[in-house]
């Protein structure tokens, strides 16, 4: 027996459909599109309920998170945010971005007098010195200005360094250690800046246990749909570092999206990264097949090609980082990846892989090349994850082989100015994330925030591909700028087509889920340096409203 | 006769890391290490726990990704997180007496090596790196990899050349020399004899040097022993010296000495292909035997290699001479300054 209709009112529908590319009014039943058009093209399907709360706004199709990582969500449960750009928590507060030590000292006062005892460490992650102003160092005397006796623990943005006081250093016995990520000064005290996690170890076990191991808290899953709906998500994908094939995660997931009010979909991509064999990533990739439900769904498997370009440790082509000529490193190696890719693409598994700079996109390319010629596969969809330094070349080399790319397109604000003076100089920063020609020569591009990397907000992506700033205001290659409805199309249809959900989700047609983002000002019409500045009132997921705090 | 302490107890908890490029050979290296008999209770840290080939009947019990051989070594898999199962097993009452850790074949091993100062029980006892002597030239010149080869090289106090059976012995040559060319001072082993490799990995803790005095041993086919023992304290600037300027042959090195400059106090001397330490002993490491103020070194190296006569020049500056520093230069036939 089918359900009651819902029609949605509102003042324009943007469908990203091209048979019917505006609308009024959207009618709902079980969750699915009835039908698009006006007042009375709805009322032909029968009796019908009108909700009109957003006959003033636009909706827009569901956005959709392409490359992010549960992490966030777990950084939210168990840590405060203390880092250089704005992000709002789940609940919807707006944690304003320090981007000085004397700023982030008052911030992590204001944190420490709101503890209720003197003994819990002070966990904090976010941080990155490389968005400062000034570009100097955190060291432990920084740090004990806030306190020198509650151990305090800060985890960098990119989760491969802390920052630690005094008290840390002195519970984590750091007299005693000798790793060479412990930074130390000319009298051979340790700074408090450890790097890498040999460095952080101890520090980690000592104050900050509770930040390892597989946890299997519900809250980490609410927080990493919440933070990305109240910018308009309706799917989100989390990518591939999660251990879904453990029982007890698997459960702890299955339980927290199966609840009513669970607020984005999760796209949940199988483990490449910590399984280490193609046998294992099959078998559980078959495992997981169809085990999630209507807000939980596995599909695509991740691999990890190279490092992260503003670490240093991409692969680049040469002539390698700007100055030193210096490269990254290789997390699969490419050798590796002609065994590897090939037995996935055999085993009908779609590859998703992160490369970041331009020869770990070669690499993988050729091994996509010698998986086709091994057993050719139409409409396989592998995707490239980040692709910052793909030229014409590759893309045509990718286009031919069917691989399509979400790009990283939130670096071109964030690390544009940091990328052009550090790592890859006034050329490469112009042609990073070179969405434009990718369009241009037939491939499906979205766009991504990589959260926790980057804050999750689609439209401050949409118009990071569209506009090209950098922080400081410079445009980094405007040729490769995409007008703003194929920004949206980036953080909609694309998005849905690399996770081969294009027939359910990331337009608004009739047949498909009804996930909509509900928006205050018209994307298509403002001025596309504004895009990333208009509200979201609102998502409706599967005919649900799922309201945005003011 | 000085009997070396064969298990570390609570103390210094030795780390060797093996790496090298895929397809090198570590693994065939890790499994003879598993399964020969060393009298070593060894833990080995493996990426890829499904190519561990062990034979059943040396199988003492497995436990998902760990298992246990009736010969006292552990098998397990680094799983998610290195430095995690590296403090486990260093804090374990049970331990085992040396870690061994495989490094994928992309990682640079010193990045790993770091790990074995992350826990003031660990230390790091060497780098090996396997190098595949048919492809190790070739790769080194490959655009994606050639970097990381020839990083990997640089990083090894001792190389493994390993698949020497599989090129004729000129070919063999003329890769060894092309590996001294591009690391100096190479420690070089071919791995198609490592079934001593045990010996030079543990040497020193399983092989306690018999001779009380200098002289070659030749008790294996591969590795001669050369042992230096001194009554009187050494010139530790001159020791520094003389350890630093040891010749590629001397793979291993291990001793007590006493120094001139540090009455009263012992000092432990590791050398591993050209890594070396020289620190002060933790109490109760040095053999009971050996009496205060004496100095015994035991050299270990490549038998058709070593130079006793060269090493026994070498090792003279160390004694503190009893005339003034310009009429021991004299003696030594050094020009007065």
């Amino acid at each position: 027996m089918p359900g009651p209709v819902t029609v949605f009112s509102a003042k324009k529908i943007i469908t990203m459909d091209s048979a019917v590319e505006e609308a009024t009014h959207v009618a709902v039943r079980d969750g699915i599109i009835l039908e698009v058009g006006t007042l009375d093209d709805c009322a032909a399907w029968g009796p019908y309920t009108l909700n009109d709360q957003f006959a003033g706004s636009i909706l827009i199709p569901g956005l959709i998170e392409s490359h992010a990582h549960l992490l966030d969500g777990l950084l939210w449960a168990k840590a405060a945010y203390v880092g250089a750009i704005d992000r709002r928590d789940p609940s919807g507060k707006l944690c304003k971005g320090v981007n000085n030590i004397p700023a982030l000292i008052g911030r992590l006062k204001e944190i420490e007098a709101r503890m209720p005892d003197a003994t819990t460490p002070l966990v904090g992650w976010g941080v990155d010195p490389s968005l400062n102003d000034p570009i100097v160092p955190i060291t432990r005397h920084d740090l004990d200005e806030v306190s020198k006796t509650r151990p305090i623990f800060l985890l960098h943005a990119s989760c491969h360094i802390a920052y630690v006081n005094s008290p840390t250093l002195a519970l984590a016995n750091y007299a005693a250690i000798k790793a060479p990520g412990v930074l130390r000064d000319a009298s051979g005290a340790p700074t408090g800046e450890l790097q890498e996690v040999a460095a952080m170890m101890a520090a980690i076990k000592a104050v900050a246990a509770d930040m390892i191991g597989g946890s299997t808290d519900a809250t980490q899953f609410f927080n990493f749909a919440r933070v990305a709906q109240a910018r308009g998500t309706t799917t989100i994908v989390d990518g591939g570092g999660s251990t879904y094939f453990e029982p007890a995660f698997l459960k702890a997931a299955l339980a927290a999206t199966a609840a009513p009010d669970f607020p984005a979909r999760i796209h949940a991509h199988n483990n490449g990264i910590t399984v280490p064999t193609a046998d294992d990533m099959i078998k559980f990739a078959a495992m997981l097949e169809g085990k999630g439900n209507d807000k939980l769904a596995f599909g695509g498997l991740k691999i990890l090609v190279d490092g992260s370009n503003q670490g240093f440790t991409g692969r680049l082509r040469p002539p390698g980082y700007l100055g030193s000529g210096a490269n990254g490193l290789w997390n699969r190696a490419p050798d590796e990846l002609k065994e590897l890719v090939p037995a996935l693409h055999k085993a009908g598994l779609q590859v998703v892989a992160h490369c970041n700079a331009d020869q770990a996109a070669e690499a993988f390319i050729d091994a996509v090349a010698i998986a086709q010629d091994q057993k050719p596969r139409f409409d396989h969809r592998h995707f490239m994850v980040h692709g910052q330094l793909l030229d014409e070349s590759l893309l045509r080399r990718m286009t031919a082989l069917g691989i399509h790319a979400t790009l990283f397109s939130n670096h071109m604000y964030y690390w544009g100015d940091f990328h052009r003076s550090h790592t890859f100089g006034a050329f490469r920063a112009a042609a990073m994330n070179p969405a434009a020609t990718a369009l241009r020569l037939g491939m499906v591009v979205a766009a991504h925030s990589d959260t926790p990397v980057s804050p999750v907000d689609p439209l401050l992506t949409m118009w990071c591909a569209a506009n090209r700033i950098s922080a400081s205001g410079r445009v980094l290659g405007a040729k490769e700028r995409v007008s703003a409805y194929d920004a949206l199309k980036m953080m909609t249809f694309n998005a849905a087509f690399l996770l081969h959900r294009d027939h359910e989700i990331g337009s608004i047609r009739v047949g498909k889920r009804a996930d909509f983002a509900v928006l205050g000002h018209d994307p298509l019409a403002v001025d596309p340096t504004a895009i990333k500045d208009i509200p979201v009132r609102a998502t409706i997921l599967g005919g649900r409203v799922f309201p945005v705090a003011d | 006769m000085v009997d070396f302490p064969e298990r570390g107890g609570r103390g210094r908890l030795p780390l060797t890391v093996i790496g090298g490029y895929l397809g090198a050979g570590k693994t065939t290296l890790l499994n003879r290490l598993l399964t020969q008999t060393h009298g070593v209770r060894l833990a080995v840290l493996v990426n890829d726990f499904g190519s561990v080939n062990v034979d059943a009947d040396l199988i003492a019990n497995r436990d998902g990704e760990t298992i246990r051989l009736t010969n006292g070594c552990v098998c397990c898999s680094i799983g998610d997180d290195l430095a995690f199962t590296l403090h486990d097993l260093a804090d374990r009452a049970d331990g085992p007496d040396h870690i061994v850790v495989e490094a994928s074949g992309v990682a640079e091993p010193n990045r790993l090596a770091g790990y074995a100062a992350s826990h003031p029980r660990l230390a790091l006892d060497g780098i090996v790196v396997v190098a595949d002597a048919e492809t190790v030239r070739t790769r080194a010149d490959d655009k994606y990899v050639g970097d990381l080869i020839r990083l990997q090289l640089a990083s090894a106090d001792v190389i493994a050349l390993s698949k020497t059976d599989l090129i004729d012995a000129e070919a063999c040559r003329r890769v060894r020399r092309w590996i001294e060319g591009e690391v100096p001072r190479a420690r070089i082993l071919e791995a198609a004899q490592a079934g001593h490799f045990t010996e030079f990995l543990f040497s020193g803790r399983t092989q306690p040097p018999r001779p009380a005095c200098e002289g070659a041993e030749d008790h294996r086919r591969i590795f001669a022993t050369w042992t230096f023992t001194r009554e009187q304290p050494l010139d530790g600037a001159a020791l520094r010296a003389t350890i630093a300027a040891l010749p590629p042959a001397v793979i291993r090195a291990k001793g007590f000495v006493s120094l001139a400059e540090a009455p009263g106090r012992r000092f432990v001397l590791q050398l591993v292909g050209s890594r070396w330490s020289l620190e002060p002993e933790e109490a109760g490491t040095a053999p009971a035997a050996l009496s205060l103020g004496r100095s015994v070194v035991v050299c270990i190296g490549l038998a058709d290699q070593l130079d006793t006569a060269q090493l026994a020049t070498l090792f003279a500056p160390t004694s503190p001479s009893v005339f003034p520093p310009a009429v021991a230069a004299l003696l030594r036939g050094e020009k007065s300054p």
